[in-house]
């Protein structure tokens, strides 16, 4: 009713045209995480094949159903490769329904995107923000309405999610983050939200107000996050208030909310009970949705609706869907749920059951599979057997070989006749070299002990899992968490948000000990801590490696640190896995331990120091360097060396070395315990040097 | 719409207002891409959605050469039919275009070459299906287009490109009259004609859009496809066509009306009558009824895709929410109840139960196959099959914008399966993952389980299909895949 006029709040002159505003959306192509390693690294997210389709097409054919007209891409990852398909795709050209615009940006989060938006003013009015990763038929229609409708009677309704519902199990859900939602049930607002951890108490720290002013609200745990939201240009200006926002729901919701009180800005949640929405935004949700749009429940964004002009695929009984000129043998057996591409061919007595082949895959004789993921061009070598996992483009795998569960061989791999490929492995050619541009792809060396002999590739470690075995190890509690994941769920994942989320909870559950992170504190507080710690540690390590002057590089830690509001202990945390990164970097590259450590640390004494004062820091900061050293690649004898340095150019004294030594958490794991072995003599030698001395430092120290 | 700035989701009718600005490939594309979301669905909007493009492509035409014309619609009707294989009216509207153009271009050629309209050809209907059938097409869109059973035979037509001429002249009288033979049914040959000859009037020589009945003579008639030579100012093509296509249009406007002419008919007085999905035909056909007579209509509600449209139907009466009520001139009309007629809702799972009562089944197809079997909403099979147990007739009204010259090889491919969420909500996690849902959209029903078409030609026996096929479409044009 009388929408005139409701525009003219945010932007002047914009009430009389409000009618022809377009309607304009945001896509943020790029995710800032790691979860599709190793296929992220050689290809953008977006353009991973979900039912060989590529995901953006799902996500713009999203948009263009709903009558979106303007659609900024934003992508910073891979950008050549994302720009090169859309500038060859329908979107492009003049008879798209939209026009896109894809900006290149150098963005390390959402928050960057979202800032970097506001300043190039071109949201002109309300707009859909949306990932390069969604899938969803749902119809906006009625939550645009609602959203205009809310915003005409207050213009601090400044974005409204949209969620679906879904029960309390769900496969496409997120069941390793419980996103609970707290929504206000007459206003539809949303009041409160907060992560829960799965088997953890499921305690909400509902604040006191909420609870006081609503008569009546709804504590949701079974909706589906999409990822979609209709924002109001003021929700970019809220973006650029707060510059350390990265995630939208962890940092900008939670904002938002806690603002309330000074701001009176409202979020509201849509929640559809019709039509689907999900993210793909981990392997696990990869292969729910994609189970989901084979079974139709995407339609129409089916593969029989040939979202690319160049697909012929077609239904046939048995949800099996075949694109042209597929080559079955007479004996084979293609089962139901799966979707074939075109010029694949399946060899005789082949068995096929609910997998996704992709176009030109030559699958031999008597192979059997079962939940596979196979892009283009692979080839599938007689008697082998692929259970549940993705194989990707141009792998070739042998004959008589076994690929489990979870598996992920990346582009190229090869992998050897009769080689097992065990649970949850990812098998990659490529890596990416440690920095933080992430341009710096390498190939690796083979390890024929994956791949077997005559195979190409390597399995590929995760970063984020190192960290989360070392916060384990860091609390001499066993993290068994992901492990379980592991067991319940098809494959491995981490979720970006929940990630950050979790390192926070681990710290301040297991490691309260260790400084200013009190378990006491805040969810924000916590969260603020794991942040610092990635920032600080990456931004520190990114400098080593250019040669920054130390100077600045303090300087820098020194702004991060007041930004964050970060304690001493975080800090020489940071120092002391940056410093650790660093010398693994320089010994993978071909350096001796040695070298590597004189390398790294001896032009940046002063860093050091200026984090290690007392007794009690050095000892931290040994504990910290050998926690991380344990995962290194010749992680003893770069404890020795690092010891060595440290020692001689007086960075930690003799008293900093014993109390580590003795400290208990420093022998808390076999892994530990090996790691230090080599040092010992060197501080046995210190120690005794030490007893001598005593009395000359102390009056040093006066 | 409550909002006029709430972007709409595009439709049939956001469709048809952006075809005004847009330039022709881009609207196309928006064609074929809303095929392909479902944004437009179900024959009629396919068809009007078809007709307005197909104007506007051409219009935009510069060439006046009625086969690079040709050739060029039947690329866009190439592509259409691509998109959404399943929608068939889309292909049946191109092929009625391509009939038209053709058309012209034979009138433009006779007028050229002074020869006087000659009477159609001579017509020996071909029953055996199996004369000429084509081979065994690979995917669905290759649908075997009825060769051996249209009238014309093949080798008949291939001596036609060379000897046109000469058997143009032969004697007409063979050819049937469409409606008279039609009467397999107790009814009486509806009386359309009156009514369609009226409407055909204006059209003056043109009279394309349906085949009218014995008073004009259809224009079919074989054609060389190669008209390079003939491009002659005598006829303005382009004009000529577009009013052809305009007249389908008006076809599409009309086509409920004329369907409802018959009803009076068909229906008697108390008797009960079953019908299914909320169809404007059936129930403007009902509402003609209602009129003059009382009778009761028992309602299957046809869930889970088309209850809530049936729902409304029975207690709105109109049409809401599907697409069909921004045509702007269709006025809405009251529901039947408020005519005095008892409608009975029940589940679809009732109908063999109150099947004995019935005294007819009245159904609206989504798409009549050549063959004279036909598929609609899902449900309709078990309707069928349990009128045929009780020996209930079955009437089946359908314009003839509904009617393929596809012939059913393989049925399963014919049904779309749609989102299982309709029958298992998204939400019962537990339950989607372990169990298979499917929800297919169609049923087929086969030919022997119809007793009767009413079409907007009149009343026509199953079997008798093929000739409508015949007059309405060129061989020519049945397999639009073909170059």
């Amino acid at each position: 009713m009388a929408p005139k006029g409701k525009k003219g709040a945010t932007k002047s002159n914009k009430a009389e045209e409000e009618h022809d505003e377009p309607l304009q959306a945001v896509v943020l192509a790029d995710s800032f995480e790691q979860r599709f390693e190793p296929f992220t690294i050689e290809k953008p997210r977006c353009l991973l094949t979900l039912a060989n389709t590529p995901l953006i097409e799902y996500t713009l054919e999203f948009l263009a159903g709903s009558g979106v007209e303007e659609v900024y891409l934003y992508s910073s990852n891979h950008t050549d490769q994302v720009e090169d398909y859309l500038n060859h795709s329908r979107w492009t050209q003049e008879t798209s329904p939209f026009s896109l615009e894809i900006i290149r940006s150098t963005s390390t989060s959402i928050g960057d995107c979202m800032r970097d938006l506001d300043q190039k003013q071109l949201i002109k009015g309300d707009f859909i923000c949306v990932y390069g990763d969604v899938v969803a038929n749902i119809s906006l229609e009625g939550a645009l309405a609602m959203h205009k409708a809310r915003r005409e009677k207050n213009k601090n309704a400044i974005m409204t999610m949209v969620l679906r519902e879904a029960g309390d199990y769900h496969r496409t859900k997120s069941q390793h983050m419980r996103r609970c939602f707290v929504i206000d049930a007459e206003t539809q607002r949303c009041v409160h939200y907060e992560q829960v951890r799965p088997r953890d108490s499921p305690r909400l720290n509902i604040p006191e107000e909420v609870l006081k002013d609503h008569v009546e609200i709804d504590v949701r745990e079974d909706l589906i996050d999409c990822g979609i939201d209709i924002c109001t240009p003021d929700v970019l200006a809220q973006w650029s208030d707060s510059f350390d926002w990265k995630m939208p729901r962890r940092d900008f919701l939670h904002g938002v909310l806690q603002d309330y009180e000074t701001f009176q800005r409202t979020i509201h949640a849509h929640v559809v009970s019709e039509g689907y929405a999900a993210r793909v935004n981990n392997l696990r949700a990869y292969d729910a949705v994609s189970r989901d749009a084979v079974s139709r429940w995407t339609y129409p964004l089916v593969p029989d609706c040939n979202l690319l002009s160049d697909q012929t695929y077609h239904m046939s009984k048995g949800v099996v869907y075949k694109e042209e000129s597929v080559m079955l043998a007479r004996s084979s057996l293609v089962g139901k749920k799966t979707v074939l591409g075109k010029a694949t061919s399946l060899g005789e007595g082949t068995v096929v059951n609910n997998s996704i082949i992709g176009r030109r895959c030559v699958i031999g004789k008597r192979v059997q599979m079962d939940g596979a993921y196979v892009w283009d061009d692979a080839r599938i070598g007689d008697d082998s057997v692929i259970n549940g996992a993705i194989i990707a483009d141009g792998v070739s795998v042998g004959k008589k070989c076994h690929v489990k569960r979870g598996a992920l061989l990346s582009y190229g791999v090869s992998v050897a006749d009769g080689t097992t490929i065990s649970e949850n492995t990812r098998v990659t050619r490529r890596k990416r070299k440690r920095g933080y541009d992430s341009d710096d792809v390498v190939h690796g060396v083979t390890d024929p002990k994956v791949v077997g002999k005559g195979g190409e590739g390597f399995e590929l470690e995760l970063d984020m899992e190192e960290e989360d075995v070392l916060e384990a190890l860091m609390a001499g509690i066993q993290h068994t968490d992901l492990t379980e994941d592991g067991d319940y769920s098809d494959f491995q994942y981490e979720d970006e948000e929940d990630m950050a989320q979790e390192h926070a909870h681990d710290m301040t559950s297991r490691s309260g000990s260790f400084g200013s992170v009190g378990s006491e504190e805040s969810g924000e507080t916590r969260r603020n801590a794991a942040d610092f710690h990635h920032e600080a540690s990456n931004s520190i390590f990114d400098s080593l490696q250019k040669g920054h002057d130390p100077d600045n590089i303090q300087l820098e830690l020194k702004a991060l640190r007041m930004s964050s509001n970060a304690g001493d202990s975080q800090v020489r945390r940071a120092v002391a896995v940056a410093f650790s990164k660093r010398i693994a970097n320089l010994v993978e590259a071909g350096k001796s331990p040695k070298d590597a450590v004189a390398e790294a640390i001896s032009p940046n004494q002063r860093l050091v120091r200026a984090c290690v004062k007392a007794v009690e820091e050095q000892a931290e900061f040994m504990l910290f360097l050998q926690t991380d050293l344990v995962h290194r690649p010749q992680g003893s004898k770069t404890l020795l060396f690092a010891s060595n340095t440290l020692a001689t150019q007086d960075l930690v004294e003799a008293e900093g070395f014993e109390q580590w030594w003795e400290d208990e958490r420093s022998s808390a794991s076999e892994d530990l315990r090996a790691v230090r072995a080599e040092t010992k003599q060197l501080v046995d030698v210190l120690v005794g040097d030490d007893d001598e001395e005593d009395e000359d430092d102390d009056d040093d120290e006066d | 719409m409550p909002a006029t700035t709430i972007p709409q989701t595009p439709s049939l009718s956001t469709y048809l207002k952006s075809l005004k600005h847009n330039d022709i490939e881009t609207s196309i594309e928006l064609f074929i891409s809303l095929l392909k979301r479902r944004q437009i669905k179900n024959s009629r909007p396919c068809a009007i959605a078809t007709t307005h493009l197909l104007l506007h492509v051409v219009a935009a035409e510069r060439i006046r050469d009625a086969s690079k014309l040709i050739q060029h619609v039947r690329d866009v009707g190439r592509r259409l039919v691509a998109a959404q294989p399943r929608e068939m009216a889309v292909g049946n509207i191109v092929r009625r275009v391509l009939g038209v153009i053709r058309e012209v271009a034979e009138e433009d050629q006779d007028a050229a070459g002074g020869t006087p309209l000659s009477p159609p050809t001579p017509l020996t209907p071909v029953p055996g299906e199996t004369l000429q059938r084509p081979p065994l097409p690979t995917k669905m869109s290759e649908f075997s287009p009825l060769h051996g059973a249209a009238a014309l035979p093949q080798d008949l037509l291939a001596t036609a490109a060379s000897s046109t001429q000469d058997w143009q002249s032969e004697d007409a009288a063979q050819r049937p009259l469409l409606p008279g033979s039609s009467t397999s049914y107790a009814g009486q040959p509806p009386s359309v004609t009156s009514l369609f000859s009226i409407l055909q009037q204006p059209a003056g020589r043109s009279p394309f859009a349906t085949p009218p009945t014995a008073s004009q003579s259809p224009l079919i008639k074989p054609v060389p496809q190669t008209h390079d030579d003939e491009v002659k100012e005598k006829l303005d093509i382009k004009a000529e066509v577009i009013n052809g296509i305009q007249e389908l249009q008006d076809e599409l406007d009309v086509v409920d009306t004329q369907i409802a002419e018959s009803a009076l008919d068909h229906i008697h007085s108390n008797e009960i009558i079953l019908t299914h999905t909320s169809s404007q035909t059936v129930q403007r056909f009902l509402a003609t009824a209602a009129r003059k007579r009382k009778f009761t209509v028992v309602h299957a509600e046809a869930y889970p895709n088309d209850h809530e449209a049936t729902h409304a139907t029975i207690v709105n009466g109109g049409k809401k929410g599907s697409g069909e009520d921004e045509e702007g001139g269709d006025e809405r009309w009251k529901p039947l109840t408020s005519m005095g007629i008892t409608v009975i809702l029940i589940p679809d799972s009732a109908v063999f139960a109150l099947m004995s009562r019935i005294n007819k089944v009245i159904m609206a197809p989504h798409t009549v196959l050549a063959n004279g079997s036909l598929l609609a909403a899902a449900g309709a099979a078990t309707i069928a099959q349990a009128a045929k147990h009780h020996r209930v007739p079955v009437v089946v009204l359908s314009g003839v914008y509904k009617l393929s010259p596809v012939y059913p090889f393989a049925t399963d491919d014919l049904i779309e399966y749609g989102d299982p969420s309709k029958v298992v909500g998204f939400e019962e996690g537990e339950f989607m993952e372990k169990v298979d849902v499917v929800n297919p959209i169609y049923d087929w029903v086969d030919s022997e389980l119809v007793d009767l078409y009413i079409t907007n030609l009149g009343g026509c026996a199953p079997s008798f299909l093929y000739r409508i096929v015949a007059d309405h479409y060129r061989v020519e044009d049945i397999d639009l895949s073909a170059k």
